[in-house]
């Protein structure tokens, strides 16, 4: 209704949350839960990160196997953008805490990083409901995917640098070890990496591990992505530490002809009208 | 089968070609005889950064860095007009909050603008919804607007509270009709630079007015971004670049002042919803 502002009166000045505060001279409280109580010296700190981001207090092999993932998304390697972002804000003496947060924001990307994971979730999601509806493998490769160099471009499958991926083996041995079974997510996964293998030379990248593993333990893409927000910023901060620590303007230091400038020439600069 | 065994076990780089130099199109830097780290001049699309100083204003070089070209005198005063407009989104505006919190709380001054730069990027009526502004500008225009309003209001799902946003830089504020926004863009209108676009928003706006929506901040920037040929995918940069001295003045406002110079909402107001 036109001008009716009683929606933002009622929120005039209050705060309503989903989740939970503090009340102050009674505790910490998060979903229920006393935070102090409940969580802290009895929980580990990335089950109350998923339930942070889910609303749900996962049991602590899940959230175990969530947190492998995290040393899986975080090298110290300033040549991924993500981290190189660090080392250049580690070269100009930027804080640690802006040179996290700004190689961390650089992964909100559609190329690599952590926004992919909504995609990769919500293919592998998709393409289960396609199998159970008697869709073949290849069916579900080649429709309605994009194809990239006679390939199909597949969100959790092929990578950019390099063929293959060695956290998908890291991984499995963790799967393993917290006695975690291959779902109906995972099995379809690796039936099409198998077909991308054998016909296009491609292989699963660890953003389609980590995909159909957190399908089959029900959570959405938004979700993943929640839960990840923060993932490769570990790596970041080590990159960042080893350029801050040495001699300033010294990281991948840049002479004028190390551009390549391709645009138009000189020219002189008319007055205005 | 093993993990070694699998596709992905086996790992190889991969034969991309990598450039050696990164290219640009838009700056170059000459280096100084004695030393190649050291720039002697710098060009700007192939204007001496100098002479730029000397004969063009700020607004001049910022459509030349993006547009490639100096604009003409009437694009230059629209583009002035548009910064004008929007240099503050206000002290109520989420992003300003921002920075508003950011300052109160003595945030190192110098990450008080990415943090309300940052906030600003959001797609609610923010930089996140100006390329799908642009763009749905681009498309609508060849059509009379009428047509696609009504379109939209047959096809739109209401929500049951809070504001509608039935494109991209139309709808509702606070449930009404953006008074700022209608004002600014019939100002904007009378510029001899406004084009299709912002004639088309306009008459796109009159078409909601009775359903009690119009005009967006962010709609008004999208269609003159539209009409000065912005490339949508710089739309975001172009408006938090337009947003930032406001959001800036006003985290910085704050910074010297103590804590208790901001609301600290009481517990009897701060209602937790959630039951375990």
């Amino acid at each position: 209704m036109k001008n009716n502002t009683g929606f933002w009166d009622q929120r005039r000045g209050k705060i309503f949350s989903s989740k939970g505060g503090w009340k102050i001279g009674q505790g910490i409280f998060n979903h229920g839960y006393s935070m102090m109580d409940d969580f802290v010296g009895k929980t580990s700190y990335m089950q109350v990160v998923m339930l942070n981001a889910t609303g749900r207090l996962p049991e602590r092999p899940l959230a175990d196997w969530v947190e492998a993932v995290f040393i899986c998304l975080s090298w110290p390697d300033p040549r991924i953008w993500c981290n190189q972002i660090g080392a250049l804000a580690g070269t100009m003496q930027t804080s640690a805490m802006a040179a996290t947060c700004a190689g961390t924001l650089a992964t909100d990307a559609r190329a690599y990083g952590v926004r992919p994971l909504i995609e990769g979730l919500a293919f592998i999601q998709h393409a289960c409901l396609d199998s159970q509806a008697g869709k073949s493998i290849e069916e579900i490769v080649l429709s309605g995917n994009r194809v990239r160099r006679g390939k199909p471009e597949i969100m959790g499958y092929a990578r950019p640098i390099a063929k293959g991926d060695e956290r998908i083996a890291a991984m499995e041995r963790v799967t393993e070890q917290l006695d975690f079974d291959i779902g109906e997510h995972l099995t379809l996964a690796y039936r099409i990496e198998d077909y991308l293998a054998t016909n296009y030379n491609e292989s699963m990248n660890i953003n389609g591990y980590v995909s159909a593993f957190l399908s089959d333990q029900g959570f959405t893409g938004e979700e993943a992505y929640r839960m990840y927000a923060t993932l490769v910023s570990s790596g970041v901060t080590a990159c960042y530490v080893d350029t801050r620590d040495k001699i300033p303007n010294s990281f991948l230091p840049l002479r004028c002809d190390d551009i390549d400038y391709q645009g138009v020439v000189a020219r002189d600069v008319p007055d205005r009208n | 089968m093993s993990s070694s065994a699998k596709p992905s076990a086996q790992v190889r780089k991969r034969d991309d070609v990598y450039v050696k130099r990164t290219a640009t199109r838009l700056w170059q830097e000459l280096p100084a005889a004695d030393n190649a780290y050291i720039t002697a001049q710098s060009r700007c699309h192939g204007y001496d950064l100098m002479q730029l100083m000397q004969k063009r204003s700020f607004v001049d070089v910022l459509y030349l860095l993006f547009r490639g070209e100096l604009p003409t005198a009437d694009e230059a005063s629209l583009l002035e007009a548009l910064m004008v407009a929007f240099i503050n989104p206000g002290p109520r505006h989420p992003a300003t909050r921002a920075a508003m919190n950011a300052g109160i709380g003595k945030t190192d001054p110098g990450l008080i603008l990415p943090i309300a730069l940052t906030t600003l990027s959001g797609k609610h009526n923010g930089a996140g919804s100006l390329e799908e502004g642009m763009r749905f500008l681009r498309q609508q225009q060849r059509k009379p607007a009428q047509d696609t309003a009504r379109q939209l209001l047959t096809t739109i799902e209401w929500p049951a509270e809070g504001d509608c946003n039935i494109a991209p830089g139309f709808g509702s504020h606070y449930s009404g009709i953006d008074n700022m926004s209608q004002q600014i863009a019939g100002h904007l209108l009378q510029m001899p630079a406004a084009g299709t676009a912002l004639s088309w928003g306009q008459q796109f706006a009159r078409a909601l007015a009775e359903e009690g929506m119009g005009w967006l901040t962010t709609g008004i920037v999208a269609a003159v971004l539209t009409d000065l040929g912005f490339q949508p995918r710089a739309a975001a940069g172009i408006y938090q670049i337009i947003s930032a001295p406001g959001l800036f003045a006003h985290g910085v406002e704050l910074a010297n002042k103590p804590m208790t110079a901001m609301p600290f909402i009481a517990d009897e107001d701060y209602q937790i919803e959630y039951e375990k």
